[in-house]
């Protein structure tokens, strides 16, 4: 079955398509590129598995829409300025903790994006 | 201690103590990371125990790795190193009539706590055996003009890259003509174009002119509006708090002691009032998309709204009082008029894809221009091995496991050569 991402958040969307899209290779991938409230919009009408956002905070721009209509047992910030969480966390949070939207500092994208595309994208 | 010293105290110790009662009672954040979560323990989906380790998550990083580190050097400081504080503070007090005052009473000693040490730290950088602060000093160079090539960059990001380069030219020549035939003379009265205001000026109108031709018929922001109807009205129930806040923060503004940003705080060391002014003003524009889409959804307002009010405070230069009441009022009309503009911008949606494009173009503005300013300065202090610092500094700071954010990296690399030079020096190295 297609996988559908959405790229809201703030920063860095068209790099950070560039990277998923390097990332994912040939396989059935639709990645989509929206502000952050038609994102969130998106994931709570159905048309989109899960949501990517960066910004300076990883939970501000990146993430606050996405928390605010999907609530936070569904969000996670993998990357804040304060901490930036590990392979074996974020596994469990996409796999025991049904999180399906994500954010991260800007600065983190490329240690981040790998991780996510491991765990989303089997 | 003289009036305007203890004013200013005072001020900041109200800004600190009111901010942290608005975050105690859920009534306003200023993380607009945090905002979502309020709603969620207001309606018992986590405990206060849960909302305190996610406010001191998205915010500790920020007020340690950016809001104090760039207000150092300055007694200006940057609205994060105190009003993420009260975020924090807030949150971390009891939920009870108790709580709430115990959040007052600590938000009002860190205020004036921030500030005593900020002024103690200047201070004893002017004591050290080798002072940075004249090298300091030139970190702000290069911003004082090119942060007006933002709005170059989000007309780029957000339409083409030609119509960016169209900006950036219409930019450069505003100011060339600013610059030559902005002085004349009416009734014997010499009148001066500000250059820099001028120039911005031109590029917003360009920015604006572009991102309002998108035009839309969405109804993403009125849905919300309608979906989220009690807490809108929640956020205007609050009006008085948000008011006060409001009055207070602009207040502080007009003393020059709060700046929202790293931008204007930069300029008004510089003594570049008016450009901050205007500055904060284009940063504002960039988040009202996000602080009204946020607090529709949340109920829990921003704890200096749209940020307006820091311009309008800089406008009201001195003049604390008048400040106060300006700020008072204006908060009131920024919560009235929260559903219908949020409304409107469906109309437009340009201009509201337009606020995450100036959010990104101001940060990276922001950040080169530091970067090459504190080049200049680091390599003022020492030659040659201030640019190996700055530069090295910058690129590791990429690689490193918790990056600082970018718009921080110049200026905390520069206060830690300075420190470093300091060290030298004792154990006469340098």
């Amino acid at each position: 079955m297609m996988i559908k991402i959405v790229i809201g958040g703030q920063m860095g969307k068209d790099e950070i398509k560039k990277s998923l899209i390097k990332l994912i290779g040939d396989r059935d991938v639709e990645i989509t590129v929206k502000n952050d409230l038609d994102a969130a919009m998106a994931i709570q009408n159905g048309e989109s598995d899960y949501y990517i956002g960066a910004c300076e905070t990883g939970a501000g721009g990146a993430l606050a829409m996405a928390t605010a209509l999907l609530g936070s047992d569904k969000t996670v910030t993998v990357a804040s300025p304060s901490k930036v969480l590990s392979e074996e966390e974020v596994a469990d949070e996409i796999n025991n903790k049904g999180k399906i939207a994500f954010g991260f500092t800007i600065n983190t994208k490329d240690t981040v994006l790998p991780i996510l595309v491991k765990y989303l994208v089997k | 201690m003289n009036v305007t010293t203890l004013i200013n105290y005072l001020l900041i110790a109200a800004v600190g103590g009111v901010g942290s009662i608005l975050a105690n009672r859920g009534i306003a954040v200023f993380n607009d990371g945090l905002r979502p979560i309020m709603p969620e323990y207001l309606e018992g989906k986590i405990t206060r125990k849960e909302l305190a380790a996610t406010s001191f998550a998205v915010s500790f990083g920020l007020i340690i790795g950016f809001g104090i580190p760039v207000s150092l050097g300055s007694t200006i400081l940057v609205a994060h190193s105190i009003l993420l504080s009260a975020d924090v503070i807030g949150t971390w007090t009891p939920d009870t009539k108790w709580g709430t005052a115990l959040a007052g009473i600590i938000g009002a000693i860190y205020g004036a706590g921030l500030l005593f040490g900020l002024s103690s730290i200047v201070a004893l950088f002017k004591m050290l055996p080798f002072n940075f602060l004249p090298a300091l000093s030139l970190m702000s160079g290069p911003i004082l003009l090119a942060f007006c090539a933002f709005p170059a960059l989000a007309v780029a990001s957000q339409h083409s890259p030609k119509k960016g380069f169209i900006t950036f030219g219409l930019t450069f020549l505003a100011y060339l003509l600013a610059t030559k035939f902005g002085t004349f003379k009416v009734n014997g009265y010499t009148i001066t174009l500000n250059a820099i205001g001028m120039s911005l000026l031109v590029a917003m109108i360009c920015m604006i002119y572009f991102a309002a031709q998108i035009k839309g018929d969405g109804n993403s922001n009125a849905s919300l509006v309608n979906v989220f109807s009690k807490r809108v009205g929640r956020i205007k129930g609050n009006w008085i708090w948000l008011s006060i806040m409001g009055g207070l923060i602009t207040s502080a503004s007009s003393m020059l002691i709060l700046a929202v940003d790293i931008l204007p705080q930069q300029l008004l060391v510089k003594n570049q009032v008016m450009e901050a002014a205007i500055a904060t003003f284009a940063r504002a524009i960039g988040f009202i998309p996000l602080v009204f889409s946020t607090a529709i959804v949340t109920g829990v307002y921003g704890m200096a709204g749209t940020t307006i009010i820091f311009a309008i405070g800089l406008l009201l230069k001195g003049q604390p009082i008048v400040a106060f009441l300006a700020g008072f009022v204006w908060m009131w009309i920024e919560v009235q008029l929260l559903a219908a503009t949020a409304k409107g911008l469906d109309k437009f949606p340009g201009l509201r894809d337009m606020g995450e494009h100036i959010r990104t173009s101001l940060q990276d503005t922001i950040a080169i221009a530091l970067l090459i300013g504190s080049a200049i300065a680091c390599n003022k202090m020492a030659a040659n091995i201030g640019f190996f610092w700055v530069i090295g500094f910058w690129l590791l700071n990429k690689k490193s496991k918790k990056p600082l954010v970018d718009m921080a990296v110049g200026p905390i690399a520069t206060i830690a050569f300075g420190i470093l030079l300091n060290i030298l020096r004792v154990i006469m190295i340098f």
